[in-house]
């Protein structure tokens, strides 16, 4: 077991480093983002443009490049921003992690509570009409375009009936716990809810299925032979057994949402977390936070790639020797 | 001044060289928004202290003083080192914070081009042919942080420009004797005999390598600002430097917010050079979007957004707010560089087409109707030192442009030999940018060439067109200047010496480089040492020799939109630095 | 089927764009009409109207007519958004199914090559579908796009233009290979140990004659289930891809590029943005719904990551 998860973690780490070289190198490879130019400013002198970039180091191989940011990043810890110039980038990332977290742990007790919902009333009412209509409902959530979906929601409740529904709704942006759990939860309703349509429908669909198959299971026969009724055979037998299913979805899930995946919804929103983050660096072709944004979000893709392979080495012994 | 840019672009501050003075005494009045006066506020002739009057200075109302401003800017500027900032998004903070010896002044309208001692008590005759600046400096004046300020301050400061790389370090400071060495040797830096500080007498002289009429106006923008000697050699960054001005940055992350607090130290000593403010404290948050900065605004809950107001609020803002919109005309032109050295744009005939074919109203249209911009026909803007109405590309014939011609558009196109090429349009990819890169794609397809249009992002748009190895053919950009000079425009854009093949800092992007012409500006350049009205007629013969050359299309002229909220007051507009942010009352 | 009905009147629609077109909306729906007019009722308005109240600031795009005639209104450019919606949704449609089908046949041979001959291949494959699944789309499209304006970008026999829609379409179908690969080799992997590979293999059979004969048959159906919902994610990156400028360019239009023009009016003009917003949905919950069925017998965890 722990001479699997060791060479799971070597494999992580290595996946760790190839994205960051791979970023780099594309980063470099691409003409008009070398950071000199914009660095040194509008119609700079060719002398300052050579001074910049010899402070920068831009003129060093690139391989030495590659080698001072990360150990600026991870060693000496001060790796500072191209654009926002002496900006550090550690605290910028650190700072983003509590709006994403808000976001995202937000996000996901909603829908998870949804999905357990929509999941356990589509089961109850299998050959009715209500079933497939939940799981419609469902599909739909899944196939909204997240952007476009967050964007309708503010001009309804930013606009269109600010004034007279929506009129309780703050101004977009984030405001941290410590300035009150009712102003947090306010100005993250809305994301929260944007968020948690996109997953709702699939996990109510999972589990529909794993709860369905479940209720052929011996121990739930046994459950009713004795007597037990059906919604209580439903909820404490059916539902805790398929609950398994879902926790390595929502792991993998909630890692890339962690790790940034919430972009386009952060962005949508105005909230100033990892996504966002990522998605500014981006337009600034801010490489020093790209690579901390990337770094960190594949950190958390693979970690969360990582536990779930060793739960299921866990449960499943026969994974380790493959 | 484009969207929360950084850095480059956004920066429509001072570029290289020509603040020409003039020595004449004639005003360079930049073009008045809506014909305002021009006030014949002295613009600096060298050497010569020349205040002008200050009644356009207003003076302080205590009854308005205290009270939290708010501002709101999409995102923040980069680094707070007033040496190394470039934005005009900070420079106008600056206004209020930081002080060179000299510095432009903080009034409304066109006097504030003019420039007035600072730091300095006055400004200083030129001795040794030109070449040399003695500044005495104010006494009693001290940094934010309790520290005196002396003659060493101003020494290192000086040094500073060229320790931190300074943007402008090559271009504007390279005439300060020993300032070559400091280029190649920052860290040695000294400027031994370039500036020498005096601390017994508390003088400064500053001596030349040659005669520099524009000097002082160069000693006016903020990476010419004292700091303490303190301050560390290399980019502060998010830290702030302590500052001499009304104001003091208390905290800074470029992420969510700056703050200002008044500055304990601080007692007005000029006016029209650094005016007591009326808030208490400046708070500049980040990071919201602009459609959500304009409901904010509306909504009273923040003064003020950096941002230009996204198209589709803009019929909002002027009706239903129109009271708290101000629009003032700027001195900048959207123009379309032709790159003289590649096909199709290599034959005179295809780029004449070019600036025949364009409706510049169908583009003012995209920007926002004609109350935010004006078709040109010049490469100087209308009003502008230099500028002679003249128009070789309309259609009915006029001075100014009326109309664009397709049909002859068409036809040059056929002479030249060029229909059927493909063409590329480059652009930035905000709205504005590509709707307008959509228009001229469209427009080169309906005469006679085969084209598309490639957005990218805008931070790396301004270098990607400027670096001749992109192969760039046509682009849509912008060139903001803040200062009447007409060498800005025409040497600084088509000037042999703009144009470096290779580098991403090549400002003349049709790789324009004519000998005739550039003979032209040198003999006006050096016109402008004796008289600038003279000197302006020779502009004028340029760009019009220029727009036969058609290397580029110029478009249109903007205007700048500032909308307050309700309870905003004192609105003021410096043509140098844009709205005085110090001076608005809250209460 | 009720879903199968829809998705092919939304086919023949968008097939039928130049018709639209050229006899019911009478608009080039790629050329830019700026100082353009239309009458209606009688009278000449332009189609790009500047305000007139107040100061006068701002150009509003002619609102839905409702009628044959800018149906649903300008685009910013004075360009029918109808007609280009009808022509977004080719684009849409052709970068949906051709990225979908590109991605299940690229993860189909890494996912058969990897979960087949195992050990150092799969090492190998493995490690790279994470390092693509933790990889920043965005920044690859993002500089992609950078580096094909100037030059084209020539992988073996295919030839990349940056205005071409091969390059949604290649970027799109690789950055999901990952999700299809892993249950394939998963898939693969449980064959392998089965009694009858088992026995082909103690047969002698040679490795080509396996995967072709015993392997392929039993993946092939996993492949198909993910066709129509690689197409719905994929149609909905692209959307996303749009969000960034990157993917289809203009004037060519996509509905992802038309919610993105939108964006820009949605406070005076949603329907811009609204309309190829719910198209794409539907388009989206056709293509899930039709891929259900197979699905769920099947895999019922068989499911994708989409942008969040």
């Amino acid at each position: 077991m722990w001479r699997f998860a060791g060479k799971r973690a070597l494999a992580a780490l290595l996946v760790l480093f190839a994205i960051s070289v791979l970023v780099f190198l594309i980063f470099f490879a691409t003409p008009g983002i070398d950071p000199a130019a914009r660095i040194a400013g509008r119609n700079a002198s060719q002398e300052t443009l050579t001074q910049v970039r010899a402070s920068f180091g831009f003129d060093r191989p690139i391989w030495v490049q590659y080698g001072l940011m990360m150990q600026h990043l991870f060693i000496n810890r001060d790796l500072t921003s191209f654009v926002n110039r002496g900006s550090q980038v550690i605290p910028q990332v650190m700072q983003a992690i509590p709006v994403t977290l808000s976001l995202v742990f937000g996000a996901a007790l909603i829908w998870v509570v949804l999905a357990l919902i929509m999941g356990v009333a589509a089961t109850a009412a299998r050959g009715t009409v209500i079933d497939p209509l939940i799981l419609v409902i469902g599909v739909i959530g899944v196939s909204l375009p997240v952007f476009w979906l967050g964007e309708v929601v503010n001009l309804v409740t930013q606009s269109r009936l600010h004034d007279t529904v929506f009129a309780w709704v703050p101004q977009l942006g984030y405001v941290p716990l410590t300035d009150g759990v009712g102003p947090w939860a306010l100005h993250l309703l809305f994301p929260w809810l944007t968020l948690a349509v996109l997953y709702a429908g699939i996990y109510a669909r999972v589990l529909r299925s794993e709860m369905v198959a479940s209720m052929n299971e011996d121990y739930v026969r046994m459950a009713r032979a004795k007597g037990i009724g059906e919604t209580r055979v439903l909820i404490r037998h059916s539902l805790r057994t398929s609950m398994i299913s879902i926790v390595s979805l929502f792991g993998l899930d909630f890692g890339a949402l962690i790790g940034g995946a919430a972009l386009l919804t952060e962005v949508v929103f105005g909230l100033q977390g990892v996504g966002k983050l990522t998605y500014d660096s981006l337009q600034n072709f801010d490489l020093p936070v790209i690579l901390a944004c990337v770094l960190y979000a594949s950190f958390f893709v693979v970690l969360a790639n990582f536990i779930v392979d060793l739960l299921y080495a866990w449960l499943d012994p026969r994974v380790r020797h493959v | 001044m484009r969207l929360h840019r950084i850095a480059t672009v956004g920066v429509s501050l001072l570029a290289v060289g020509a603040l020409a003075a003039c020595s004449s005494g004639s005003s360079p009045s930049p073009s008045g928004s809506s014909g305002a006066a021009a006030s014949s506020a002295s613009a600096v002739p060298s050497g010569s202290a020349s205040v002008g009057n200050d009644s356009d200075v207003r003076p302080y109302d205590p009854a308005h003083a205290g009270g939290t401003l708010t501002l709101l800017a999409k995102g923040a500027a980069g680094t707070l080192d007033p040496k190394v900032n470039y934005t005009l998004q900070f420079w106008q903070l600056y206004q209020g914070t930081y002080d060179g010896l000299t510095a432009f002044k903080h009034v409304d309208g066109e006097g504030s081009f003019t420039v007035v001692p600072d730091l300095a008590e006055s400004i200083p005759d030129t001795t040794n042919g030109g070449k040399t600046y003695v500044f005495k400096l104010r006494q009693g004046i001290k940094f934010s942080d309790g520290a005196d300020l002396t003659t060493d301050d101003v020494v290192s400061s000086f040094q500073r420009i060229f320790k931190v790389s300074s943007p402008t370090a090559g271009s504007f400071y390279n005439g300060i004797v020993g300032a070559d060495a400091c280029i190649k040797a920052p860290e040695t830096c000294t400027l031994e005999g370039g500036v020498v500080g005096d601390k017994t007498a508390g003088t400064v002289t500053i001596n030349l390598t040659a005669p520099d009429p524009e000097f002082l106006y160069k000693l006016s923008v903020p990476h010419a600002a004292i700091n303490p000697k303190s301050a560390p050699t290399k980019d502060a960054g998010n830290t702030p430097i302590p500052t001499t001005g009304a104001y003091m940055f208390k905290s800074y992350d470029p992420n969510t917010a700056l703050v200002m607090v008044r500055n304990p130290n601080f007692k007005e000593w000029s006016r029209a050079a650094q005016p007591a403010g009326y808030p208490d404290e400046i708070d500049y948050k980040f990071g919201l979007t602009v459609e959500a900065e304009v409901t904010a605004v509306e909504n009273n809950q923040a003064n003020w957004l950096y941002d230009p107001p996204p198209a589709d609020r803009l019929a909002e803002i002027g009706s239903k707010y129109a009271s708290q919109v101000h629009v003032n005309q700027l001195t900048a032109f959207w123009y379309l560089p032709l790159n003289v050295n590649l096909a199709p744009f290599d034959n005179l005939k295809a780029r004449q087409a070019v600036n025949w074919a364009i409706d510049r109203n169908a583009i003012v249209k995209l920007y926002g109707g004609a109350n935010l911009a004006q078709p040109v026909c010049t490469i100087l803007p209308p009003g502008f030192p230099g500028y002679e109405a003249n128009c070789q590309y309309t259609n009915p014939a006029g001075d100014t442009w009326q109309g664009a011609d397709l049909e002859k558009a068409k036809q040059l196109v056929t002479e030249s030999g060029t229909a059927g090429q493909e063409v590329t349009v480059i652009v930035a990819d905000d709205e504005v940018n590509k709707a307008v890169g959509e228009y001229v794609q469209s427009v080169l397809n309906q005469i006679g060439y085969k084209a598309k249009v490639k957005a990218i992002s805008g931070n790396i748009q301004f270098t990607y067109i400027q670096n001749s190895n992109n192969k760039v053919q046509i682009s849509v950009t912008q060139w903001y200047q803040d200062y009447p000079a007409a060498s800005d425009f025409l040497n600084v854009l088509l000037g042999c010496a703009s144009f470096t093949p290779g580098s991403d800092s090549s400002i003349n992007m049709s790789g324009f480089c004519d000998k005739k012409i550039q003979a032209q500006m040198d003999d006006a350049l050096k016109t402008e040492q004796t008289s600038f009205d003279e000197a302006n007629k020779k502009w004028a013969a340029v760009d019009k020799a220029m727009m036969e050359q058609s290397p580029m299309v110029p478009v249109m002229t903007p205007k700048l939109i500032d909308f307050i909220s309700k309870d905003t007051g004192n609105y003021q507009f410096s043509k140098q630095f844009y709205m005085l942010v110090d001076q608005l009352w809250v209460k | 089927m009720g879903s199968l009905v829809v998705l092919i009147i939304i086919v023949l629609a968008c097939i039928a764009a130049p018709l639209y077109e050229s006899s019911i909306a009478h608009t080039d729906a790629f050329t830019s009409n700026v100082a353009g007019t239309i009458t209606i009722n009688g009278q000449t308005v332009p189609v790009l109207e500047p305000s007139t109240e107040g100061l006068g600031l701002g150009v509003n795009p002619i609102a839905p007519t409702w009628t044959a005639q800018y149906f649903l209104g300008s685009d910013n450019q004075g360009r029918d958004v109808a007609s280009r919606i009808l022509y977004g949704g080719r684009n849409t449609l052709i970068i949906g199914f051709a990225s979908a089908i590109l991605c299940c046949v690229l993860a189909g041979i890494i996912g058969i090559v990897s979960g087949f001959f195992g050990r150092g291949v799969d090492a190998v494959l493995s490690r790279g579908l994470d390092v693509l699944w933790a990889f920043p789309v965005y920044l690859l499209a993002i500089c992609l796009s950078v580096v094909l304006i100037s030059s084209s970008l020539t992988i073996g026999p295919v030839t990349l233009s940056s205005a071409s829609i091969l390059l949604p379409i290649v970027i799109i179908g690789i950055v999901y290979v990952p999700y299809v690969a892993r249950p394939i080799r998963g898939q693969v992997m449980s064959l392998r140990e089965r009694e009858f590979v088992q026995a082909a293999v103690g047969a002698g059979a040679p490795d080509m004659r396996l995967l072709r004969r015993e392997i392929l048959p039993n993946v092939l159906p996993t492949i198909i289930v993910f066709l129509p919902l690689m197409a719905a994610i994929n149609m909905l990156t692209e959307a996303a891809l749009s969000f960034l400028s990157i993917g289809v360019q203009p004037p060519d239009s996509s509905w992802g590029t038309i919610v993105n023009d939108g964006v820009g009016l949605l406070y005076t003009r949603p329907w811009v943005a609204i309309a190829p917003g719910i198209l794409l949905a539907i388009t989206a919950v056709t293509l899930n719904l039709l891929g259900d069925g197979v699905r769920d017998a099947l895999d019922p965890k068989a499911r994708l990551r989409g942008a969040a």
